[in-house]
């Protein structure tokens, strides 16, 4: 059997556990709500703001503005014409990786070590393609969760206007897009730090340690102003990711990628000679 | 005991094992381990709480990593997954079904990570499971099953794919006794058409299943054979007598002197604490029917009131005896 057939299989039930268990309902719900909740609101808050400036503005300018605080110029003018909320969605997306890879992926091989079912998977499995099969098993149960969430904020920002549907789902979909590999990079790093422990509770700990780590030596980055650090975090990616620059997109998607493929290769050797 | 007195003759072997040693930081659990499996047979390891049955069979499985020694399983290192995986049936000892899954998802996806197409997959888990008894659970869910359910289902996942060699690990463990006898009658019919290695410390069961059988303890090899020979059950036989019994010439007492001068008998002991004579005998000029036989008659003439005749001491007596 090829590991690629492994690696599918592993993955495929992955996914089902995910949201078979309660946790992962409850995740899904919890984050699907918080998504509608937060892009009423932020769609809300764009409504007031537009009706609150001062008449003759250039809403345009003034976005170009806005996003100029945040990225590089030329990325600044690309998102000139996103719907805000969309925009704001995107932000809260990126926030709530870290805790949703946490809470989904934790327990995906500590909690198998520690009942000793990974001994029904590991005659029948490569170990590598175990190890694969839940860092992609994981990433798809965040995409997923991600993608309801995305679904249900760009349905309310269409209702709620003024964006025409296809403005919307256009920068909805290159949004969302631009989480799938961060996220990547996340469920590798989660699947890496949490597969070095039998208890699922350790797991999550040093999984939200790691993170913790990573999002200090950001700001370290900031302060030290040593912003190759800032990398470390995953989510710095963005700026490049949403880079209109292909070159920059391209490194973007190329660093989480590498990110999320050398953590996981490192989670399968470090198992591959485990103890189970 | 040396270990080359303990390894069984060489042959052909569904599993070799040579020098094989474990550590766990400064504990050794097992240590300079050899012996041979011959295909179809029935194997068991032996032995006390922390002897190394555990972890010398995690070894067979691939579970744990030798620190020193090789280990062969038909022919392959216990981690060549892709070329075992359907060849080599495991029930790990306490390892917990997945609870989230159904027992029909669970045997299909194990059935398919052995790379059979997807209704083969179907068909096969449907059969391992009517082997052992369990085709009403089909849509129950793993984590809702009682004790001597789950290690059915486990069992059932054991016997997937028509396996060559089967590793059990204290396949009864926490059963009651009924459930334990259906589970024993259900290897048993597996005996000589698998080779089948048994780990546990019902030595009763071991004796019941296995052709042979290793005694372990303090992780070393202390003793390996045939049951026979590990139970000297072609070398003596043993008499309990009626309680009250005394040695004498006269009737109703037992005559040691009369039991010693039987044809091809070495020796002759009367234990008068347990009232069990032994009868130590040439096993090469006869078998142990024929000495029961002789004895029996013996005893019967002296009019001695006889409570049971076994072949052997027992393996729970040997492995009483055995010491590293």
């Amino acid at each position: 059997m090829s590991p690629i057939t492994e690696v599918a299989l592993v993955t495929g039930r992955e996914v089902r556990r995910s949201f078979r268990s309660t946790k992962g309902v409850l995740l899904a719900v919890l984050s699907v709500a918080a998504g509608a909740g937060f892009s009423m609101l932020f769609a809300w808050l764009d409504r007031v703001k537009r009706e609150n400036l001062p008449p003759g503005t250039d809403w345009r300018a003034a976005q170009e503005q806005f996003f100029a605080q945040w990225y590089a110029p030329e990325t600044g003018r690309a998102l000139a014409s996103c719907p805000y909320s969309l925009w704001m969605m995107l932000i809260a997306t990126l926030w709530l990786a870290p805790w949703l890879v946490a809470l989904m992926a934790f327990d995906a091989v500590s909690g198998e070590m520690q009942h000793r079912t990974v001994c029904f998977w590991t005659i029948r499995v490569r170990r590598p393609s175990y190890m694969i099969g839940k860092a992609l098993g994981a990433w798809s149960a965040v995409v997923a969760v991600t993608l309801g969430m995305n679904l249900v904020v760009w349905a309310v920002t269409i209702a709620l206007g003024p964006w025409p549907a296809a403005n919307v789902i256009g920068w909805g979909a290159r949004f969302f897009a631009v989480t799938l590999p961060i996220s990547a990079a996340w469920c590798g790093i989660a699947t890496l730090v949490g597969s070095q422990f039998k208890t699922p509770i350790l797991s999550l700990l040093f999984i939200c340690t790691a993170f913790f780590c990573l999002w200090l030596l950001r700001v370290t980055a900031g302060f030290a102003q040593a912003h190759w650090l800032a990398y470390a975090y995953p989510n710095t990616f963005d700026a490049l990711l949403l880079s209109p620059n292909l070159a920059d997109a391209a490194r973007g998607l190329l660093s989480t990628g590498l990110i999320a493929l050398a953590t996981a290769t490192a989670a399968a050797l470090a198992f591959q000679r485990k103890d189970v | 005991m040396s270990n080359a007195i303990a390894t069984a003759p060489r042959f052909e072997t569904a599993v070799r094992v040579r020098k094989l040693g474990k550590r766990f930081g400064s504990k050794t659990a097992v240590e300079d381990l050899s012996l041979d499996i011959a295909p179809g047979a029935a194997f068991g390891f032996i032995g006390p709480n922390g002897a190394g049955k555990t972890t010398t069979f995690s070894m067979l499985a691939g579970y744990l990593r030798p620190t020193a020694g090789t280990i062969e399983v038909l022919g392959f290192a216990p981690h060549a997954v892709n070329t075992l995986r359907s060849r080599v049936g495991v029930l790990p000892q306490d390892a917990l079904l997945p609870a989230s899954d159904t027992v029909g998802e669970f045997l299909v996806h194990m059935a398919r990570l052995q790379d059979l197409p997807k209704n083969e997959a179907l068909a096969g888990a449907h059969d391992a499971l009517a082997e052992v008894g369990g085709q009403a659970w089909w849509k129950q869910r793993c984590g809702s099953l009682s004790h001597g359910m789950a290690k059915r289902v486990a069992l059932a996942q054991a016997f997937l794919g028509k396996p060559q060699l089967l590793l059990l690990d204290e396949p009864t463990a926490g059963l009651d006794p009924r459930v334990a006898y259906e589970l024993r009658q259900i290897i048993k019919y597996r005996k000589g058409r698998t080779t089948i290695v048994i780990s546990s410390h019902n030595l009763h069961e071991l004796e019941e299943l296995c052709d042979a059988a290793a005694i372990l303890d303090r992780g070393r090899l202390v003793a390996c054979g045939s049951m026979s020979e590990l139970t000297a059950a072609n070398e003596e036989i043993r008499v309990l007598v009626a309680p009250g019994t005394r040695r004498g010439a006269e009737p109703g007492r037992v005559p040691v002197q009369a039991l010693r001068e039987l044809p091809s008998v070495k020796s002759a002991e009367l234990d008068d604490e347990r009232l069990e004579i032994v009868v130590y005998f040439e096993r090469a000029q006869v078998d142990a029917e024929t000495v029961i036989g002789h004895v029996l008659r013996t005893l019967l003439d002296n009019q001695v009131r006889i409570s049971g005749v076994t072949k052997g001491r027992g393996l729970e007596r040997r492995v009483m005896e055995v010491r590293a």
